[in-house]
This record gives structure tokens, C-alpha cells and sequence, in this order.
């Protein structure tokens, strides 16, 4: 077995004798379902008062329950929960090795700490993404479970592609977080610091320069402010890649090059 | 062979001194025990060894290579325990090995096997490692420091948690690695009984400097004695002794001499102090303890 491959191994099955996939997955999957329930009001609003399902004054937004708009809801839900979620799954694969004391286990040793810390990386990374890819099949039971009609293939693949490259943009961001972990040395900095981003990029992109702010890139990107604004040009995506590949960078060197008293 | 070289190393975090000046020479096959109260620098230097935390002066040399990050050598060679022995809580005692097999390349699946019975977790191998007894852990921890068979160990409080035949046991064990398998151990300790019983060399760190080397049996000669004499006229035999050269400070009703002379030969104090009609009640020579002689040596008592 390739030495990375092995080192990649100990990270999954740290993760696998866990409870948190199993928790990110319940978290996660609620996206689907409420997906469904607007798909159900939209559909029929006047029979989902009547039912009960919303009150007689609830303010419906505009839509049509049909599948672009049903997987627009999933890549908005991956843009903003997947911030959350991606943040969460990032903090407690690099912070549990402080929270279990587990660190120094790993920093004298034949393999590198980088190869190490990569292994950490893609974990998340395959992580996060298993979840997409689940919550979009759960998607795709859902709508047919509600009815919806029947997208033109090009529409529904557009839409499908939306959801994949919001959660890749989502994804990506996860890497600074991944450094506060290490220099907060557990879970409450890293997930302090991601809730911090959201709130920022709700306040950057309300006064209109969420383009040039990387945590608000995957909302705008998923159509959240409206279609409009989810063309952007390509320093919004630079911006993104260039945040994602710096919290690698500044993640190894703090693996080099930090005294590690943990 | 030196197996560990530290030449003048140290560590300051700020105005606070850790380490401070510390050149050791550990040479191979040798048990040297790193003495020390807690907060005396022993796990920084063990910390600086493994290449952990980087010195702020001097430089060390673990199996004759400098210590260098990134690099595979010398750590194929080495293993560790550092302070308290912790394991991924949700993973059994077997799942840990298996894990640390994983990140040292070239160790066999059978080493588990052999590591487990070697400390005697064979009943717990399928335990999940938060279940496991303060013991346990302590023998997890030293098993994925023995598991691949290193030439040199660093070893912080080995003892630690271990009942008293769990103690003897890793005494043993270690006894054993050093001499049959040549390899080196270093390993700190705040227990000088314990070292005492174990090392070959000793080395006593103290507010982050090393004040003393000494061999085991160095150690056992340079234990203090002192002879205790009561009689039932103590102040007119501390006179009587003192006329014949042997000046004694007295307590609660003791006479405590420590002069050679008296020490080598309590029966010629015996029969002056009958000579001169103050016959002893009792006659002692009280051998220092370990505990004793360690807070001496390190200047408290």
C-alpha cells in the first residue's frame, strides 16, 4: 500500500469508529426535506394553509416547485449549512487531536507531518463531499416523492452542476478553519471563527461586495441574492481557491514549524 | 556510541527560562534516568529530543543525527511516550497499535500481536481504549512506543499509573530490552526509589538545569549516614563526645554525629559513653533515604 494511502487509512478509521458522520449525516439531511416542504407549499399554497402546514398569514417568496428551483434550495442550503457543517467536520479532525491529547503521537515519526496533515485534508474533503452527494440522492427521492414535474435534461443538469460547484467552493473554504483548529488547539476557535465569516459575508454581501469575500462567494454563487448575482467574474473564484490554498499552506508550516506542547 | 547528544541546549518561552544550558551524553545500551520535581524541565527537554518544541539555544543529536523536521531519520529508530499516555478514545487497544503500525512504515501486522502480549494486554486487546484502567493506558502507551522494536526510547514517567507489580513488571521489561536487545532507554522520572532500582546513569534537572550526573552506584555512596545516640543524660554526653572529637548536635534528646570515624565505628562511641558513666539507650546508624537525598540534591532539604 502506498505510504499515503496508509496514513489516509488511520485518518478514516478514526473517523469511521466515531459518531460524527453519522451525526453530520442527520444534520445534513434535514436540507432535503425541507427542500420538499416548500416544494409542497409552492406547489399548492392554498391547500397547505388549509392542511395546516403554514399559517394563513405566512408570506410565501416567489418559485415554482420544479426541479431548478428545488436543487437552487439544495446548493443555498450547501452554501450556507455546508459553511457550518464543512467548518464542523474540519474543526474536529484536526482539533480532536488536541481535545484527546493525541497530538504528540503523531510528530516524531517516520512519516512526515505534512503527509500527515494532507491525509487530514483530503478526509475532510471526501467527507464533506460523501454528504453532498448523499443529500442530493435524498434530493432526488424527495422530488419525485412530492411530484415535481419533469425538468428539460439541460435545465436539470445545469442545475445539478450549481449544487456540485457550490459545495466545491463551500468545501474549499473549510482549509482555514482547519488552521484555526491547530492554533486554537480544539473545536470552539476554529467553529467561532467560521460562525464569525458567515455573519460577515451576510454583512459584506448586503453591501455589495460579497464578490471579493470568499465565504460569501458560494451563497451568491448559488443563487441566494437572486439570479443576478450568481455570475461572477472569475476574482471571485481566484479569491476562493487562493483562501483554501493558504489555509493549507499556513496548516503545514504550523505542523512544521510550531512548538507543539500539547 | 551516543544515542543522545545535547550540547548547551535550552529554551526560554519570554522571560521564563524552561531549559536552560543542558548537555547530556547518553551513550547506547545505557538506562539513563532524567530526575527532576515537576516543572523542572524534563518534558521540554524530552519535547526538544523528539523535535516537538525547537530550542532556543544549543543543539541536540538524537542516534548520532541532528534533530531536523521533516525528515524520516532518526525516527524509524525511535520511540516515545510523552507525558500522560492518551489513545483515540473510540478505537480498541488493538485499533491503536494498528493505527501507529500504519504511520511506521516497515512494521510488521505480527508486531501488534507481539507487543500485546509483551505488556500483558492480550485480554484487553479488543477493549476500546476509554474503558481501559490508568494501568492499561500507561501499557498502551509504552506498547506503541515498543511496537516497532526501536533502538532508542524516550520514555516520560514510565511508572506512572502502573500498580506496584505493574512497577516491577515494566521494570523488568525495560531491564531486559537494555541488556538482551541493547537498546538505549531514556526515561524521566520525579521518583529517585524508582530510578534508583532501574538506571544506569542518573542525571538530576533542577529549575531547567542539570546540576548532577551520577552512576547508580555514585548514587548510593554519596547517601548521607549519621549515627543516633540517646542516653539518659544527653547534654553531659554531647560533652563527653565532643571532649573526644566527635562534636554532635543534639535533638529532641538525640545525639546526631556525623562524623566517619563515629560512623564506621559505633561501638567505640558505645564504650566511651559507658567510660564516662553516660551509658546510650540507644544506638542507631540512620542511612538517608532516597527521598531525602533527592531533595537534597536538588537543594530543597
Amino acid at each position: 500500500m502506498n505510504h499515503l494511502t496508509a496514513v489516509i487509512s488511520t485518518e478514516f478509521l478514526k473517523a469511521r469508529r466515531s459518531k460524527m458522520p453519522l451525526l453530520t449525516i442527520l444534520g445534513f439531511m434535514l436540507l432535503p426535506f425541507v427542500g420538499g416542504f416548500f416544494m409542497i407549499i409552492l406547489k399548492d399554497p392554498v391547500m397547505a394553509q388549509r392542511l395546516g402546514i403554514i399559517s394563513a398569514k405566512a408570506q410565501l417568496v416567489g418559485g415554482t416547485a420544479d426541479w431548478p428551483t428545488f436543487l437552487g434550495l439544495l446548493a443555498q442550503g450547501s452554501a450556507l449549512g455546508g459553511i457550518v457543517l464543512f467548518s464542523f467536520i474540519a474543526s474536529w479532525v484536526f482539533g480532536r487531536e488536541y481535545s484527546d491529547h493525541t497530538l504528540k503521537d503523531l510528530l516524531a515519526l517516520p512519516t512526515p507531518r505534512m503527509t500527515i496533515a494532507l491525509a487530514k485534508f483530503v478526509l475532510i474533503w471526501v467527507w464533506s463531499l460523501v454528504l453532498v452527494i448523499f443529500i442530493y440522492l435524498v434530493g432526488l427521492v424527495v422530488g419525485r416523492v412530492v411530484g415535481l414535474p419533469a425538468a428539460p435534461t439541460a435545465v436539470f443538469w445545469a442545475s445539478t452542476a450549481r449544487v456540485a460547484i457550490t459545495a466545491v467552493l463551500t468545501i474549499a473554504l473549510a482549509t482555514p478553519v482547519a488552521l484555526f483548529a491547530n492554533i486554537g488547539r480544539g473545536y470552539l476557535p476554529p467553529m467561532g471563527f467560521a460562525l464569525l465569516m458567515l455573519m460577515l459575508a451576510q454583512v459584506v454581501a448586503a453591501a455589495g461586495w460579497g464578490e471579493y469575500f470568499p465565504w460569501a462567494v458560494p451563497a451568491l454563487y448559488a443563487g441566494m441574492a437572486g439570479a443576478a448575482y450568481a455570475n461572477m467574474g472569475s476574482i471571485s473564484y481566484a479569491l476562493v481557491a487562493i483562501t483554501s490554498l493558504a489555509g493549507i499552506a499556513a496548516t503545514f508550516a504550523w505542523w512544521e514549524l510550531a512548538d507543539q506542547t500539547h | 556510541m551516543v544515542a543522545i547528544e545535547t550540547t548547551g541546549l535550552g529554551k526560554r518561552y519570554g522571560a521564563v527560562t524552561a531549559v536552560s544550558d543542558l548537555s547530556l551524553h547518553v551513550t547506547r545500551g545505557e538506562i539513563y534516568a532524567f530526575l527532576g520535581l515537576n516543572g523542572a524541565g524534563k518534558t521540554t527537554t524530552i519535547r526538544m529530543l523528539l523535535g516537538m518544541i525547537k530550542p532556543t539555544a544549543g543543539e541536540a543529536k538524537v542516534l548520532g543525527m541532528p534533530i531536523q523536521r521533516g525528515r524520516p531519520q532518526p525516527w524509524h529508530s525511535v520511540g516515545y511516550l510523552v507525558e500522560a499516555p492518551y489513545a483515540y478514545p473510540e478505537l480498541s487497544v488493538r485499533e491503536n497499535l494498528e493505527l501507529v503500525r500504519r504511520l511506521r512504515p516497515g512494521t510488521d501486522r505480527q508486531a501488534i500481536d507481539r507487543i500485546i502480549e509483551q505488556l500483558g494486554l492480550t485480554s484487553y486487546a479488543t477493549r476500546r481504549a476509554d474503558t481501559l484502567s490508568q494501568g492499561n493506558k500507561q501499557r498502551l502507551g509504552l506498547a506503541k512506543a515498543m511496537l516497532h522494536q526501536p533502538a532508542l526510547l524516550i520514555l516520560d514517567e514510565p511508572a506512572n499509573g502502573l500498580d506496584p507489580a505493574g512497577i516491577v513488571e515494566i521494570r523488568n521489561l525495560l531491564t531486559q530490552l537494555a541488556q538482551e536487545q541493547g537498546v538505549t532507554i531514556f526515561m524521566s522520572s520525579h521518583l529517585l526509589a524508582e530510578v534508583a532500582r532501574l538506571a544506569h546513569r542518573i542525571g538530576i534537572i533542577h529549575q531547567g538545569k542539570l546540576l548532577q550526573e551520577l552512576s547508580a552506584a555514585e548514587l548510593q555512596q554519596q547517601r548521607r549516614r549519621r549515627l543516633l545516640v540517646q542516653t539518659r543524660t544527653p547534654q553531659a554526653a554531647q560533652v563527653v563526645l565532643a571532649n573526644a572529637g566527635f562534636a554532635g548536635e543534639l535533638t529532641a534528646n538525640t545525639l546526631i554525629l556525623h562524623h566517619p570515624a563515629a560512623l564506621d565505628c559505633p561501638d567505640d562511641i558505645a564504650t566511651l559513653l559507658v567510660n564516662a558513666g553516660h551509658p546510650p539507650t540507644h544506638l542507631a546508624i540512620e542511612q538517608e533515604d532516597l527521598e531525602q537525598q533527592f531533595l537534597r540534591l536538588v537543594g530543597i532539604a
